[in-house]
C-alpha cells in the first residue's frame, strides 16, 4: 500500500494536479523574473547572509506592526526558541501553552529544556484564558498563546493573568501576520512576537524563514547575539549562542511579497466571509465564532464537520485539498508521553481534533470554486 | 509628539509625482486642454470601472447630480426625494433646478430609509436621490423597487463611493444615472474640482453630452440650453493615473477599517457591514454621545478628527423657506449629534491606527466608563491597576 504522506505542509505540493488545492505558489511566484532580477545583484555582491536586504526586511516589519525591534532569524521554530532563550526560559521552567498546535511550537519549548504544560482551548480554537489560571505552578515561566489559523487569542486577559501571576508572555503569531486584536497588532502584546514565512505562511519567502518583534531592548540585544553564535562582533562571542539568520535572499523575497500583503491579507478574509456565508446553510457544519473584537487574517479555514474523515475522503476524491490541521493533539502525541497526558485531559481540544476540517482559502481561490466547495460538502451530506 | 492629520494629500502626491508630471507635460505638448483625448479615454475606463455603458465628466460633483436632474427634465414644480445628513450639494442641486426639495429620514446605516420614501411621494413627485454616505451603498434593492412601483427616476449621490459595492454591483450603476465627485478629499480625486456622471441610457447620454458644453451638438450648432461644466484633459490624465490605483486603496482603506472596527466596538458604535456590502470607507465615522469631547482630547493629542456634517441640511438658515423643523428627522438629527470621523486614508500606516485606537482607549479609560469585559467591569468596581512596590508588574486593586 502507498504510504500516506500529506501530514506535512511541504506535501501539499503532491496534489498540485488538483484543481482546488492549498498549494499556489506556482500562481504566487508568477513574477518570479523580478526576484530573481534581484538575486542576482545579490550574488554580485555576494552578500548572503545577515546582508543589507535583512536590514531593509526588519524596517519593513517595524513599520508594519509598530513594534520597536524586528530581528530576522532562521524558521518560525527558531523564533520560538530564541524568545524563549531570551526571556531565560531553560532546564526545570514550565511554559504553558495550548494542546492545539502544529509540533513546532511545542518542540521549541522542550529545546529549551523546558516543560510544556497545556491548557485547554475555546470554541474559537484559541487558548481559553479562564482554563490558564489552575495550570500555573511556582515553576510557571511563561505563557505562550497561538494566535491559531489567524485568529489573535483574547490577549487582554492572559495579558492581565501573565500580570498577576509575574510570568512573561511570548506570542506564537506564525499564523497571524496582520492579525488585529483590539486594533492592536498580533505579536506585539507579549515580550515576543514570533512569525513564520514558511511557504504556505500569509507571508512567504522560498525555504523557511521566520522574524520576531519586540520592544524590549534588553530582549532584542540579546536576540541579536543569540541569533548569529552570541557575536557581538567577528571575534568576541558575549554568549554561547546558535545559527539562525534569515538569509538575504529569502529576505529579497520577503520584501517583495510584504507589497503584495494587503491584497492577499483582504482576498483571504474575503474568501473566508464567502465561505460562511455559503457554510452557514449547512448543519453539519459548524463554523466557530466570528469575534468582533479581531480581524482575523485566515491562514487556515478551519470548520468543524460531521463524519470528519468520509467528508475529507469524499472532498479528496473530488478533487478538493481538504487537510486536516491537525488530527492528533499534541499531548496525545507519542513524542509526549513522558510528560503523563492522557486522552480525555483536554475534552475540548480533544473534540476539535476529531471534527476540524481545512479547506483552500488562499488568493488564488476564486468565488466559483468556494460555491463548488460548499456544493461538494452539501451532495456529501444529501 | 506623533502627529495624525485627517488627510495627507501630499503622501499621495509623492508616490505619484513622476507620473502625474508626466501627464501634464504630455497633456500640455498636445494642447488639447478641453475635452481632450484624455477626457475620452478617462470617462471610458470609468463607465467600464463602475459597470454602466456611458461616463460624461464634468466639472465638479454638484454639476454632475444638475445635469443629471436636468437631463431627466425634472424643473420647476417637480419634487424629487433625498437626505438630510448629507452634504449641501445634494440638496443645492435639486434646488437649482426648480424642483423642490424633500426630505426623507436615514436608518440605522446613515443612509434613506427606504420605509419612509412613499409616505413622502406625492403627484409631483419625479425622482429619488439616494445618497451613499461614508462610501456605503443605500439599500438599493428596497429603493428601486419602490422607484419601479411609483415611476419615479433613482439618481444615485455616489459622490463618496466609488468603488463601493453592493450586492457585487458597483456604485452608480444601479440608478438611471448617478453623480461622482472628484474633489481632492475623495477615494479617487484630480487635483482640483472634478464630477463624473455615468449613465447607461442612450438618450441621457447624448443630452448630458451637449448640456455639459452649452447645449452645443457641433461648434456651430446648439440644440439646447446648456451650461460649461468640462472636466480639464490635465484633470483627466491625473484621474486616470489614480483609477488604476483605485482598487489596491481601496482594499487598503477596507482593512485599516477593520482595525479600527475590532478596536473601537468595544467603546462606541462602529459602521458594520452587512455581508453583501463593501463599503469604500470615504469616511469612517464612529458615533458616541460625547462626540466633541473625545474630539477635543484627540485633537490634544494630535489626532485631527472630523464632523460631517454638524447641521442636518432641514436646519440650515438657507433652508428656511423649505419649512422644516428640529424633529422633523429624529434620525437624522440624533447623528448630526453623535457622529465623529476618524483619519483613514491609503497611505495611513497600520500602526497609525493602531495610535488612534490606544488614544480613544485612554480616554474611556480615564472616564472608566463605558469599556465592557472584566477590566472595565473591575475599573467601574473602583478597582484601578497599581504597581507594586519592587517590580514593574502589578495588579488590581481597591483604591
Amino acid at each position: 500500500m502507498k504510504k500516506e504522506r500529506n501530514y506535512l505542509p511541504e506535501q501539499y505540493s503532491r496534489t498540485a494536479g488538483l484543481p482546488i488545492n492549498h498549494n499556489y505558489l506556482r500562481q504566487q511566484f508568477a513574477d518570479y523574473a523580478k526576484i530573481l532580477k534581484k538575486i542576482g545583484r545579490l550574488a554580485q555582491e555576494g552578500d548572503y547572509t545577515l546582508g543589507k536586504q535583512v536590514d531593509e526586511f526588519e524596517a519593513n516589519i517595524r513599520k508594519l506592526t509598530g513594534s520597536r525591534h524586528a530581528i530576522g532569524v532562521g524558521s518560525g521554530t527558531d523564533a520560538i526558541f530564541l524568545s524563549l532563550k531570551a526571556s531565560g526560559i531553560g532546564n526545570g521552567d514550565e511554559v504553558i501553552t495550548t494542546p492545539y498546535t502544529f509540533v513546532a511550537t511545542i518542540g521549541a519549548i522542550v529545546a529549551t529544556g523546558a516543560k510544556p504544560v497545556f491548557a485547554d482551548i475555546g470554541e474559537d480554537y484559541n487558548l481559553d484564558p479562564a482554563l490558564l489560571v489552575p495550570r500555573i505552578s511556582a515553576r510557571t515561566k511563561a505563557i505562550l498563546p497561538v494566535h491559531w489559523s489567524g485568529l489573535p487569542c483574547r490577549m487582554d486577559a492572559i495579558l492581565n493573568i501573565a500580570r498577576q501571576h509575574h510570568l512573561s508572555v511570548i506570542e506564537d503569531s506564525c499564523h497571524g501576520i496582520r492579525a488585529y486584536f483590539k486594533g492592536k497588532a498580533a505579536g506585539t502584546f507579549g515580550l515576543c512576537g514570533c512569525f513564520s514565512m514558511h511557504p504556505l505562511k500569509n507571508l512567504n519567502v522560498w525555504g523557511d524563514g521566520g522574524y520576531i518583534v519586540t520592544d524590549s531592548d534588553e530582549i532584542y540585544k540579546r536576540l541579536m547575539l543569540l541569533r548569529n553564535h552570541g557575536l557581538a562582533d567577528r571575534n568576541e562571542c558575549r554568549i554561547f549562542g546558535y545559527n539562525s539568520r534569515l538569509d538575504s535572499i529569502q529576505a529579497i523575497v520577503a520584501n517583495h511579497l510584504l507589497q503584495k500583503i494587503d491584497a492577499i491579507t483582504k482576498a483571504r478574509i474575503d474568501n473566508a466571509r464567502l465561505y460562511d456565508e455559503v457554510l452557514r446553510e449547512i448543519k453539519q457544519i459548524i463554523i466557530p465564532p466570528r469575534r468582533p473584537d479581531a480581524v482575523q487574517v485566515y491562514h487556515l479555514y478551519i470548520v468543524r464537520a460531521e463524519r470528519r474523515d468520509e467528508l475529507q475522503k469524499y472532498l479528496l476524491k473530488n478533487g478538493i485539498d481538504a487537510k486536516v490541521h491537525y488530527p492528533v493533539p499534541m499531548h496525545l502525541q507519542p513524542a509526549a508521553k513522558i510528560y503523563g497526558y492522557k486522552a480525555g485531559d483536554f475534552p475540548v481540544c480533544e473534540r476539535t481534533c476529531k471534527s476540524v476540517i481545512s479547506l483552500p482559502v488562499h488568493e488564488f481561490i476564486t468565488e466559483k470554486q468556494i460555491k463548488t466547495v460548499a456544493k461538494k460538502i452539501k451532495e456529501f451530506y444529501a | 509628539m506623533r502627529k495624525i492629520q485627517f488627510v495627507n494629500l501630499g503622501l499621495q502626491y509623492r508616490s505619484l509625482r513622476s507620473e502625474i508630471l508626466a501627464a501634464f507635460d504630455r497633456v500640455s505638448r498636445q494642447g488639447a486642454y478641453v475635452l481632450g483625448k484624455e477626457v475620452g479615454l478617462f470617462e471610458e475606463e470609468f463607465a467600464d470601472y463602475c459597470g454602466t455603458r456611458h461616463a460624461v465628466s464634468v466639472a465638479n460633483g454638484s454639476d454632475a447630480l444638475y445635469l443629471a436632474l436636468i437631463a431627466l427634465g425634472i424643473g420647476a414644480g417637480d419634487e424629487v426625494i433625498t437626505v438630510p445628513n448629507s452634504f449641501l450639494a445634494t440638496a443645492w442641486a435639486i434646488a437649482r433646478t426648480g424642483a423642490r426639495i424633500v426630505f426623507v429620514d436615514v436608518g440605522n446605516d446613515m443612509n434613506i430609509n427606504p420605509a419612509l420614501i412613499e409616505r413622502a411621494c406625492t403627484r409631483r413627485t419625479k425622482a429619488i436621490m439616494p445618497v451613499h454616505l461614508t462610501g456605503r451603498v443605500a439599500d438599493m434593492d428596497a429603493i428601486l423597487k419602490i422607484a419601479k412601483r411609483r415611476r419615479l427616476h433613482v439618481v444615485e449621490d455616489a459622490a463618496q463611493a466609488v468603488g463601493a459595492r453592493y450586492h457585487g454591483q458597483y456604485a452608480g450603476s444601479f440608478g438611471v444615472c448617478a453623480g461622482f465627485s472628484l474633489h481632492p478629499l475623495k477615494n479617487l480625486h484630480v487635483h482640483g474640482d472634478g464630477g463624473v456622471i455615468t449613465t447607461s441610457n442612450e438618450k441621457i447620454y447624448s443630452t448630458l453630452i451637449q448640456l455639459r458644453n452649452h447645449g452645443l451638438v457641433s461648434r456651430d450648432i446648439c440644440n439646447l440650453i446648456g451650461i460649461n461644466s468640462r472636466l480639464d484633459s490635465v484633470q483627466a490624465a491625473i484621474a486616470r493615473i489614480k483609477l488604476r490605483r483605485l482598487e489596491k486603496w481601496n482594499r487598503r482603506m477596507r482593512f485599516l477599517a477593520g482595525i479600527y472596527s475590532s478596536g473601537l466596538s468595544r467603546f462606541v458604535v462602529v459602521p458594520e457591514e452587512k455581508r453583501y456590502e463593501e463599503s469604500c470607507y470615504h469616511r469612517y465615522m464612529i458615533r458616541l454621545e460625547k462626540r466633541d469631547d473625545l474630539g477635543k482630547f484627540l485633537e490634544n493629542n494630535g489626532i485631527e478628527t472630523k464632523v460631517n456634517y454638524p447641521v442636518p441640511i432641514h436646519l440650515q438658515p438657507a433652508a428656511k423657506s423649505l419649512g422644516y423643523r428640529r424633529g422633523d428627522f429624529p434620525v437624522a438629527e440624533k447623528l448630526a449629534d453623535t457622529i465623529l470621523s476618524l483619519p483613514l486614508y491609503p497611505e495611513m500606516k497600520d500602526p497609525d491606527v493602531t495610535f488612534v485606537i490606544e488614544m480613544i482607549r485612554r480616554y474611556f479609560e480615564r472616564r472608566g466608563s463605558c469599556e465592557k469585559g472584566p477590566a472595565g467591569r473591575a475599573r467601574r468596581r473602583g478597582f484601578r491597576f497599581r504597581r507594586s512596590a519592587t517590580s514593574k508588574r502589578g495588579c488590581y486593586a481597591k483604591a
